[in-house]
Order: C-alpha cells, then sequence, then structure tokens
C-alpha cells in the first residue's frame, strides 16, 4: 500500500470496499489538490457513490487509508467528517421537508442561531441568489433545494465539497449559475470533487479529471490531456473488441414477415418523453442508458406501475396502455424489477412461494394447489440450474445468482409473450451470469420478445439484434446489429453521438 | 403552484377550538363565559402536561402508550408520601421513577430496536401490574388538605397556578425546542432520520431523551394528579395515553415525525378537554366523547396522511420531470431492417 | 418425504418450544397447587381467557400484513351490546342479530382497514381512532336500550348460553372445542389458500407482491376485516358464556392479544408467523395467568409477566437478527471461550 501524498488536500490509497461477496470498491487510489475541481465520471455500478460515501463517514471501507492534508484520518461517523471539513452535497437533497430553509441550512452548527443568520445571509448575497430563507423545505423546487444543500456545505467552511451529479436536475440558467458558484468556491481554495454523467460539464469547469470503471481508477489527469473519446474509451472495459463471433451464432431474424410483439408509440410518462419502439419475437432489442435516463420508468410505467401522460403501449395488437399491474401481466407482459432486493424477492418466503407468487390465480380455486406448485419450482429448478438445497430453502439464503434465477422464473410462470429484464445479471457472480445469458438465449430461440434493459455494454452488445439508447429521457439512437458496440453505446449513453455533439 | 408559507397547522388547531367554543356559545349561551372558558382550559391541566412530554417521543417519529401508565404510578409513589408527611421525597421519587421508566423505553427502543409501539406496550403491562404491587390493590387517601389546596389557588383571577405554571412550561419547552440547537434535534430526527444522522445529529442520544421526557413529564402530571383528584386508585391514569396521543393529533403533530410543536400538543389538549363540557352544555350525555373523539381523530389522520401523500407524488414527479432534456427527440425509422 | 424440510424445521422449533413452555407450566403450577391439575380445572380455565384466544388468532393476519390493530378490543364490546340491543329491546330473533352483529364487525375492521391501505395512515393511529369510536358507539347504542349501562342486558335463553357453557364429557368444554375449529379454520385460510398466500406476500414485501399482480390494497384491508370479524365473534360468544350483554366486555385485551401474536411468532414487521403459535402463545399466557392466579398472585398483578413476556420476546427476536449484536455476541463468546482456555 501505497503512502499517501503529502502535498494533496485528500489522497486515498487502496481503499477497498465489498457488500458480503460482492466487491464493489476494488483499490481506488485518488487525489485532489487544494482549490481544484476534480470530474469524477463513472459509468452505474462502477461504485462511486460508495466511494463517496466513505469519504462522508457513511461507510467504513474494508481496507485502505484516507489522508486529508496529509494526516490519515479515520471517518467512522458522519460527524467526523464533517469535523474534517468534508461535505457531500447528495444526488437527491436530504433537506427536512418540514422545516425551513434556515433551519435546514443550520441544523447541527453549536454556533448562536442569530451569528449562523447574519453570516448565511451575507453568504447569499455573495453569491446573488435570490432565495427566502424563511420558506419551508418541501415547498421547495428540485433546484432550490440542491442549492440549500449547497449552502450547507458552505456554511460549514468545508475545504473538500463533493457535489455529486449536481446539475442532474437543473435548468440551463441554473447550471451556468451553478458554474459561477463553482468558480469562486475555486477561488477560495476549496476542493470539490464533480461526480456526473456530462462530459461538456467536465471540460467545462474541472482541472483534473478521473474515470472510474469497475471499482478502480482507469484515467487520471489534467483536462487538457483529454478528448470526449479518450474519456469514453476510459468507460470501456479492457479487450472491448466487439466479440462478433458470438452474435454471429444467433439466427438473424428476419424483421419483415412477422409482425412486433410490443409497440411503444411516442409514450411519455414520468421520467421519460417521446419514447417510440417496437420488440419483435425472438428478438431482444437492447435498452441502454445511465442511471436516471429513465429506462427503468418507461418499463415500470409500461407494466402500470406508474401513470402514462400520453402516447400508446400495444402488446399484439391490443392496446395495454395504462392497464393494471394485473391486466398487463394476464395479456402477457412481464416484468424482472431493476432492484431484486427491493422491489423482487420475498426474502422470508421459501423458493416455491417466489416461483409462484405472480402466478397464484393458475394454482388452484381458493385452496392453494401444492402439487401444481411444487411442479412448477421443480421445473424451473431444473431447467434453470438453480443450486437449492430444497424447494422449501428460504429465498433470502440463495446467493444472488440464484435470487436473480427464481426472480425470472418467476416472470416465465405466466408465460410471457413479452419479457422485459430489467438489469437481470447485476450483482451476480460470472458463472451465474453465463447461466442467465443461456436462459436468455434459450427463450429467444423459443420466440419470446424481449426487451433488455442493461447498464452492462458488454452485455448488451453480446446479447441484443438491435438497441436503443436513452439519454434524459429520450431515445438519441437507435442502433441496428453492426451499429452495436461498446464504442457506440457508451457515447450515446453520455449523450454523444458520434458526428453530433448532444444537448449534454 | 404550491404554497410557499404554508398554514401552521397550529393555526387551524386554534381555529377549530375557538369556532367549537363559539359555535356551542350560539346554541347555549350559557357556555361562552369567561368563567367557563377558564374553567374547560383549568381542567386540562394534566392532559396538557403529558401531552407535553409524549409530544418530544412523538416528533422524534416514535410512540409512548405507557405515559398513563407512569402517571398512575408516579402518583401512587407520591400520593402515599405525601400522605406520610413527605411531600419533598414524594416528589423527588415521582420524578425519578418517570425519568427512569422513560429510560427504560428509550433504551429499548433506540438501542435494542424493539419497535415503540410494542415496547411502551409491554411497559404500560408492567407498570400497571406494578402499581398493584405498590398499592396493594388499595386505595391510597387521606392526602393532606394543604397539598390538594395547592391545585386550587388562583391567579390572574381563575387561572390555577398549576395551570399558570403549565404554560410557563409549555413556553419555556417551545423554545427549548424551536430555538435552541439541540432541541431542534428532535424535529429533525422525526422529519428524517438519515438525513439528521448525515449531518451529525445523534439519532438514539435523542430518542432516549424524547422518551425520557415523556417520562418526566407523565410524573409531573401524577404529581399534579395527587393534588386535584385528592385519591389515588390502582387503575389511575388509565386511558390517558390514548387521550394524550389524540390530544397531539389534533393539535397538529404528525404521528409520522418532524411535524408540529408543544403549542399545537396544549391547544390539542384544551380540544380534547373542551369536547366533553362541550358535550354536556349541549344535552348529550357524556357517553358521546368517544365517539367524538374517534370519528375527530380519524377524519384528521386520514386527511394528513393523503395531503402527505399527495405531496410526496409531486415532488416525486417534478424530480422526473427534471431528468428529461427538451431536446428533438430521434425520428422512429419504420422498419429495422436495412441492408 | 422432502417435502417440508427445511421450513418446518424453523418453524417448529419455535412452536415446539411453545408447546415445552406450556407443559412445563403446567407442572410447575401443578407442583404449586395440584388442584390445578385437575381436568375439570385446567380444562375449565380456558373459559376466561377465550376472549384473548378468539381475538389473538384472526389479529394475526393484520400482524402479518405488517399492521397492527387495537380496536378489536372495542369490537368485543361493541358486538356484544349490539346484540343485546336488537335481541331485548328490538325484539330480534337471537341468533339473526348474532349474524348482524358478526356483520358489525366486518364492517368495523373493514373501515380501518380501508384507510390503511387506500391513504396509507399508520395502522397504529387509526384503530386508535376505531378503539374511541367503537367503543363510544357502544356506549351510545346502550341509551338504546331500556336497560342501564351498567347492568348490561341479561336473560339469554338458555340454549344460547348452555351452547357455549357445556362441556363435553362433562370435562372439555364446548368454547375449547370452538377455539380448536376457528383454529383449524384459520389455520387453513391463512396457510393452505391462495388469500393465504397473498397475505403473506403482502406482508413479507408489499412491492414486490404489486409487482407480482397481487391486489395488496384488497388484501391488507381484508385482514382488517377478518380481525373484526374475530373480534365480533369472540364478542359474541363472550356474552353468550356470561349471560350478559355489556358494553366494557374486551376493554383490557389489546396486550395480552398482541403479547400472544408476537410471542406465538409472528414479526410485527410482517411476513412471518402462524396461526398455530399464535394459539399455542395465547394458550401460554392465559395458563401462565391462571396458574398465578392458583398460586395465590394477586389477579391484578398479572400483566406484568405479560408485560415482560412481550418485551424480553421481541428483544430476543430483534437481537438474534441485528447484525451489531450478534458481532458483539461472537466478540463475548470468543473472549469467554479465551478465558476458559486460559483457567484450564
Amino acid at each position: 500500500m501505497n503512502d499517501c501524498n503529502q502535498e494533496a488536500m485528500l489522497s486515498i490509497r487502496g481503499i477497498t470496499k465489498a457488500f458480503n461477496t460482492n466487491k464493489v470498491l476494488k483499490g481506488i487510489d485518488l487525489d485532489l489538490q487544494k482549490g481544484e475541481v476534480l470530474g469524477l465520471i463513472g459509468g452505474n455500478g462502477a461504485g462511486k457513490s460508495t466511494l463517496m460515501k466513505i469519504v462522508m463517514g457513511i461507510y467504513q471501507p474494508d481496507d485502505g487509508i484516507i489522508c486529508i492534508e496529509g494526516n490519515q484520518v479515520r471517518l467512522n461517523k458522519p460527524s467526523v467528517a464533517l469535523a474534517q471539513g468534508v461535505y457531500l452535497v447528495p444526488q437527491e437533497p436530504m433537506l427536512f421537508p418540514n422545516m425551513s430553509v434556515e433551519e435546514n441550512i443550520t441544523m447541527g452548527f453549536r454556533e448562536n442561531i442569530k451569528d449562523l443568520r447574519k453570516r448565511l445571509l451575507s453568504l447569499i448575497k455573495q453569491l446573488e441568489w435570490d432565495i427566502d430563507i424563511n420558506r419551508k423545505a418541501e415547498s421547495l423546487s428540485i433546484a432550490e433545494q440542491q442549492l440549500v444543500e449547497l449552502l450547507r456545505g458552505l456554511m460549514r467552511n468545508s475545504r473538500i465539497l463533493i457535489l455529486d451529479e449536481p446539475t442532474s436536475s437543473l435548468t440551463f440558467n441554473e447550471v451556468q449559475s451553478l458554474f459561477k458558484i463553482v468558480g469562486e468556491l475555486k477561488k477560495k481554495d476549496i476542493s470539490i470533487i464533480y461526480i456526473t454523467h456530462r462530459l461538456t460539464e467536465v471540460f467545462e469547469i474541472a482541472s483534473r479529471v478521473a474515470i472510474m470503471r469497475d471499482g478502480i481508477i482507469t484515467l487520471q489527469g489534467p483536462v487538457e490531456d483529454f478528448n470526449r473519446e479518450m474519456l469514453v474509451k476510459g468507460l470501456l472495459p479492457d479487450q472491448a473488441e466487439d466479440k462478433q463471433n458470438i452474435r454471429c451464432k444467433t439466427k438473424p431474424i428476419d424483421y419483415s414477415t412477422t409482425d412486433p410483439v410490443l409497440v411503444v408509440d411516442n409514450l411519455c410518462g414520468h421520467g421519460f418523453s417521446e419514447v417510440s419502439l417496437k420488440v419483435f419475437p425472438g428478438e431482444i432489442l437492447g435498452l441502454a442508458g445511465v442511471v436516471g435516463a429513465g429506462r427503468t420508468e418507461l418499463a415500470t410505467s409500461i407494466f402500470g406501475r406508474d401513470v402514462i401522460c400520453s402516447g400508446k403501449v400495444m402488446l399484439n395488437g391490443e392496446d395495454i396502455t395504462s392497464m393494471s399491474t394485473r391486466k398487463v401481466m394476464d395479456k402477457g407482459l412481464s416484468y424482472v424489477t431493476e432492484d431484486r432486493f427491493l422491489y423482487g424477492i420475498f426474502k422470508t418466503s421459501d423458493v416455491s412461494a417466489n416461483i409462484t407468487a405472480s402466478n397464484l390465480k393458475n394454482m388452484g380455486r381458493i385452496f392453494l394447489n401444492f402439487k401444481e406448485e411444487r411442479k412448477i419450482t421443480d421445473h424451473f429448478v431444473d431447467a434453470f440450474s438453480m443450486k437449492v438445497t430444497s424447494r422449501k430453502q428460504e429465498m433470502g439464503s440463495l446467493s444472488g445468482g440464484n435470487q436473480q434465477k427464481v426472480v425470472i422464473a418467476r416472470a416465465l410462470a405466466t408465460k410471457p409473450k413479452l419479457l422485459i429484464l430489467d438489469e437481470p445479471t447485476r450483482g451476480i457472480d460470472a458463472a451465474a451470469r453465463g447461466d442467465v445469458y443461456t436462459i436468455i438465449q434459450a427463450l429467444k430461440a423459443q420466440g419470446l420478445a424481449i426487451l433488455l434493459i442493461s447498464s452492462d455494454m458488454e452485455e448488451i452488445v453480446e446479447l441484443s439484434d438491435r438497441a436503443i439508447s436513452l439519454f434524459c429521457g429520450k431515445v438519441n439512437k437507435i442502433f441496428s446489429k453492426e451499429e452495436i458496440s461498446q464504442d457506440n453505446l457508451i457515447a450515446a449513453t453520455f449523450g454523444v453521438i458520434k458526428g453530433e455533439v448532444a444537448n449534454a | 403552484m404550491h404554497k410557499k408559507h404554508s398554514i401552521p397547522r397550529e393555526t387551524t388547531s386554534v381555529i377549530f377550538l375557538i369556532l367549537l367554543f363559539v359555535g356551542v356559545g350560539l346554541i347555549n349561551a350559557s357556555f361562552l363565559t369567561v368563567d367557563n372558558i377558564i374553567l374547560s382550559l383549568n381542567s386540562s391541566v394534566i392532559y396538557t402536561v403529558v401531552a407535553i412530554g409524549i409530544a418530544f417521543v412523538i416528533i422524534t417519529g416514535e410512540i409512548d402508550v405507557s405515559v398513563g401508565a407512569t402517571l398512575g404510578m408516579t402518583a401512587a409513589v407520591c400520593g402515599s408520601m405525601v400522605r406520610d408527611g413527605n411531600v419533598g421525597m414524594g416528589i423527588f421519587w415521582a420524578l425519578l421513577l418517570g425519568l427512569f421508566i422513560g429510560l427504560i423505553n428509550g433504551f429499548g427502543i433506540a438501542i435494542l430496536r424493539i419497535p415503540s409501539i410494542i415496547m411502551t406496550l409491554g411497559t404500560n403491562g408492567i407498570v400497571r401490574g406494578l402499581i398493584y404491587v405498590y398499592t396493594d390493590g388499595k386505595w391510597i387517601e387521606n392526602i393532606p388538605l394543604k397539598f390538594k389546596a395547592l391545585s386550587q389557588v388562583r391567579l390572574f383571577g381563575s387561572f390555577t397556578w398549576f395551570y399558570f405554571l403549565t404554560l410557563l412550561a409549555v413556553v419555556l419547552m417551545h423554545l427549548f425546542m424551536t430555538k435552541s440547537q439541540v432541541g431542534r434535534y428532535f424535529k429533525a430526527v422525526g422529519d428524517n432520520p438519515n438525513g439528521a444522522n448525515l449531518l451529525g445529529i445523534p439519532v438514539s442520544g435523542t430518542k432516549i431523551i424524547a422518551f425520557m421526557l415523556s417520562g418526566l413529564f407523565a410524573a409531573i402530571g401524577g404529581i399534579m394528579y395527587v393534588s386535584r383528584v385528592g385519591f389515588i386508585t390502582p387503575i389511575a391514569g388509565i386511558g390517558y395515553e390514548m387521550k394524550v396521543i389524540a390530544a397531539c393529533v389534533l393539535g397538529g403533530i404528525s404521528l409520522t415525525g418532524g411535524v408540529g410543536s408543544l403549542m399545537g400538543a396544549t391547544i390539542g389538549a384544551a380540544i380534547m378537554a373542551s369536547i366533553s363540557r362541550v358535550l354536556v352544555f349541549l344535552g348529550f350525555p357524556s357517553d358521546y366523547d368517544n365517539t367524538i373523539t374517534g370519528i375527530l381523530l380519524i377524519v384528521i389522520v386520514v386527511f394528513d396522511a393523503v395531503f402527505q401523500a399527495n405531496l410526496a407524488e409531486k415532488m416525486r414527479r417534478q424530480r422526473l420531470a427534471a431528468k428529461i432534456v427538451h431536446t428533438q427527440s430521434v425520428a422512429l425509422e419504420e422498419a429495422p431492417d436495412h441492408e | 418425504m422432502n417435502k417440508h424440510e427445511l421450513f418446518k424445521e424453523k418453524v417448529l422449533k419455535w412452536e415446539s418450544s411453545l408447546v415445552l413452555l406450556l407443559l412445563v407450566e403446567v407442572l410447575v403450577f401443578g407442583l404449586i397447587n395440584p388442584k390445578f391439575l385437575i381436568p375439570r380445572v385446567l380444562f375449565g380455565s380456558i373459559n376466561n381467557f377465550m376472549t384473548i384466544c378468539i381475538v389473538s388468532i384472526f389479529v394475526t393476519f393484520v400482524l402479518i400484513t405488517g399492521g397492527i390493530d387495537i380496536q378489536a378490543g372495542s369490537i368485543v364490546g361493541l358486538t356484544s351490546i349490539f346484540i343485546g340491543v336488537l335481541w331485548n329491546d328490538v325484539g330480534v330473533n337471537l341468533y339473526i342479530a348474532c349474524i348482524f352483529g358478526l356483520l358489525l364487525g366486518v364492517l368495523c375492521g373493514a373501515l380501518s382497514g380501508f384507510f390503511v391501505a387506500y391513504t396509507g395512515v399508520q395502522p397504529m393511529v387509526v384503530t386508535l381512532g376505531g378503539s374511541f369510536l367503537y367503543s363510544g358507539l357502544a356506549l351510545i347504542i346502550t341509551n338504546f336500550s331500556s336497560t342501564e349501562a351498567y347492568k348490561g342486558i341479561s336473560g339469554f335463553p338458555q340454549e344460547f348460553t348452555q351452547f357455549v357453557k357445556g362441556k363435553i364429557f362433562g370435562v372439555i368444554p364446548n368454547q375449547l372445542v370452538i377455539f380448536i375449529i376457528l383454529v383449524i379454520f384459520t389455520y387453513f385460510l391463512l396457510h393452505r389458500t391462495i388469500y393465504g398466500r397473498e397475505v403473506f406476500l403482502c406482508g413479507v414485501n408489499k412491492n414486490a407482491a404489486e409487482y407480482s399482480g397481487v391486489k395488496t390494497k384488497m388484501v391488507i384491508m381484508s385482514t382488517y376485516a377478518l380481525s373484526g370479524l374475530g373480534a365480533a365473534l369472540a364478542g359474541i360468544l363472550l356474552t353468550a358464556y356470561l349471560g350478559t350483554a355489556k358494553t366494557d366486555l374486551g376493554k383490557e385485551i389489546t396486550l395480552p392479544v398482541i403479547t400472544a401474536v408476537v410471542l406465538g411468532g409472528t414479526s410485527n414487521l410482517g411476513g412471518t408467523g402462524g396461526v398455530i403459535g399464535t394459539a399455542l402463545a395465547a394458550l401460554v399466557i392465559g395458563i401462565l395467568r391462571f396458574g398465578l392466579s392458583m398460586a395465590g398472585v394477586n389477579t391484578q398483578y398479572l400483566d406484568i409477566p405479560v408485560g415482560v413476556l412481550l418485551v424480553i420476546s421481541v428483544a430476543i427476536r430483534f437481537a438474534g437478527s441485528n447484525p451489531n449484536i450478534q458481532k458483539n455476541l461472537q466478540k463475548f463468546k470468543r473472549r469467554f471461550s479465551r478465558k476458559r482456555k486460559q483457567i484450564v
């Protein structure tokens, strides 16, 4: 393990962190100089927010050291990190909704309230903001809430400010205003880690940039040394040569003779707008995009979990727009949720209960037909090679990979015509991943239409027949089979269309 | 567009209280005398005191259904000692006992992570039983007249000095909770415990203090009970917890935490006490007491929940809408096959 | 037969320890006071806590979905006075009145359940309001009766009361039989029907249940309706047993009922639990109270052990699942075993 960089404001060496068997951070080395803005870029699941939570004292690292101004520190509680001058402005503001702006900002201080108010008002004046400190936090817009969070950090005279996707909910003008503030902060010698998906922002205000992928820092250096393509390359895994051979194994789909199973026509909803796509039987349509691009919102809205504002969804010619979840499932559309822990598994129930959960109406009229349940469970345990000790094993004790297989089995138990898979291989080991791919390929061969949502570009490249990229809620590129490559996909999801510059 | 400064919930409660009195006064004018109003407020003094304590707990997002038992127990202890001539000890032990019960509750809830409803339900049962052990099932009577007279002392006209003292306590604790740095921790913990943790606020410690305050004020209520009522039965204080929880809710304190103030609790207690008197004056038997309280409680709580849910949904939609960048979206090609 | 392997293992562990506890109780109390062991006495004691037993097996449904019901006690009294007044003052046939009573219980439960499921109020609060409301309604209904409230309505026909008070073979009370039938009914409802499976799913993970197409709102509301039904049933039986319809029947049963459900293995977070456990725990608590009173303990003190039981059983479960505490326990164990090694 290296020693800290004595000159740096914040120096991180060898930080590792794993949650159960999932290794999120695999040895992070990062430096932040005084008065600089470090742009931190990374795809989904790269580990950015875990790293920042460690710096903020919310998580403890398994290994590694952190130094602030050359001194090693142990950040085991948020209050310790705060005392050290670190402040994290979270992506989703964590304000107290029922308190005023002033109360939110001055919460946790020891000083006299009158003095604090004076300081706050002069700070606001300095930044030339127009905000009424007596307003209740719940009435603020998201942009205003983020500003309040920023004020919290500034009031604490933090030396190290971490901004986690600060512009994700801001308008163009608000973003410019933010950049001005960041410039002011730089002058005051405050060091800033600026996490973002938007590459243009990095070029505009960062002095150095670091790219994080898969738990390590792949690139680090002054911003002048890089251009957009180089950054995108840093996001790609090694040996990103297209695995042409694997894709060619599958039969090419003849689109001219079949009707699409799913037609989404100009669909607008909460989190996405004007989305149109088609999925054909026996086809896998990959849906790529960064977190917050609107992919899951699109899927859950189609699945009846959220309101659709306008547009249509047709399944095999039948209009299923705005139908309830149960009806949508009965019509033949199944959805495997993105977060299996929160929305997918019934942790304390057994495997068979988990598999039959969405298919209960076929398990008998009043009394549960346990025999039928056993039959279905055995069928899937066998077909998916699930490693379970018995049908009655508790779901929570299964490995991530097996849990995922169960959740997929549940979606298939209703014999759907279209299956939406949302991050099907997130957080599972390589062997299980291979099994899941086999399952997906088999389903495709049987003629099932599949919409594959994934942040793993490799996965989309390997499995998809066609692909779509969603950026800020809208479709910004449709890829034919030949055009699918990790390079193109990543670029598009970050708003970079080859040959044009999207408004990032 | 939503209001920037929403009407404080306490205002709604006060308006309700005023309307209540005025409305009844219209039907039966003899209700609207100053004396009567003061009488109503005076009779709410014990509820108010206990409500102050439990308000701390509710504002941090928890619940305490053992305050009635604590009141009964401390009343029994204080009463027995006062009867035997030891006023100072009686008050001392009552307060200590209240703090202790609160500490036990706080420990179970904050450290052992037992849900507050279950923990306090348990301590409620235990303390209720302990009252019988302590009193041997007998009533505690023969409280010295001088002690009983304390509750009758009047200040500023007809206000009992108990009530005056209580108001003073309310004002002081209210200022503590709203103006002092540490006092604001309670609201923060109830409003957003994760956010509070992020800012370095000691969430567990705050909750334990809240429960200890709840026990302390229940003890103060117990002491007042001895003076006002004059004798203590083993079932003293039964049902008080539900009444003071209802009082808090009526006064604008939300059971989800983070919302409301002690002023509101006071107003709520006044409403609760007034309802019985109102019913008597309107010619209803006091039997309607519970029914009206129940309906009020349900109506308020349901409205609150619906309002909060709508607000949360609005925020969620706003968040999602902000993520959509309004650029030209890619036109859909007609058929995906090329070459 | 590999059928219910691991699952039963886990469940049986808790429930068999309850059965063990029951046997220990009977033994201990029997030693203290041999009269305790007389079959007539032992079985007869069940009559005294039958209300708690019946209400708790139905309230189990509510707790499995992660909710709580503190209004059941009020519904017991409400139903009692309702059928009393209907029969005595309105002149309705007693058995028809009972059916109306059951309906009333269902409605009362469903009202609170509706608010919990469809508006997202906390169950604790809405059932608190319900407890006020329904006990208040009971008082109002008394006013429609010619009899004074404190007296209660009596004079029920013999076959009504005998049905409940009677004994099979002169030893086993009818109420015990009724209880066993109810336990079997609720067992099947909760553990063997599709509805019961949906109740569990809603409790384990409401979101996942929604994503599986389960109509969670209906299911959750129905559990409260069931709870109300159970309370109404218990009210009718208690009325018949006592021969009197009174408004305050069931007043103090909330604590023992919740204790029985939690002690029986149902987590108040929802998802785990069962009717059998609740039934056994209710018996444990009932026998505990009865045994203590037979051993000379004043009846009024009996809430103490119940309260202690509640807190301890929850603390054990929470301590068991809390990772911090487990870590500390491991540290403790290691240090302890190291010390032993040193001594040896």
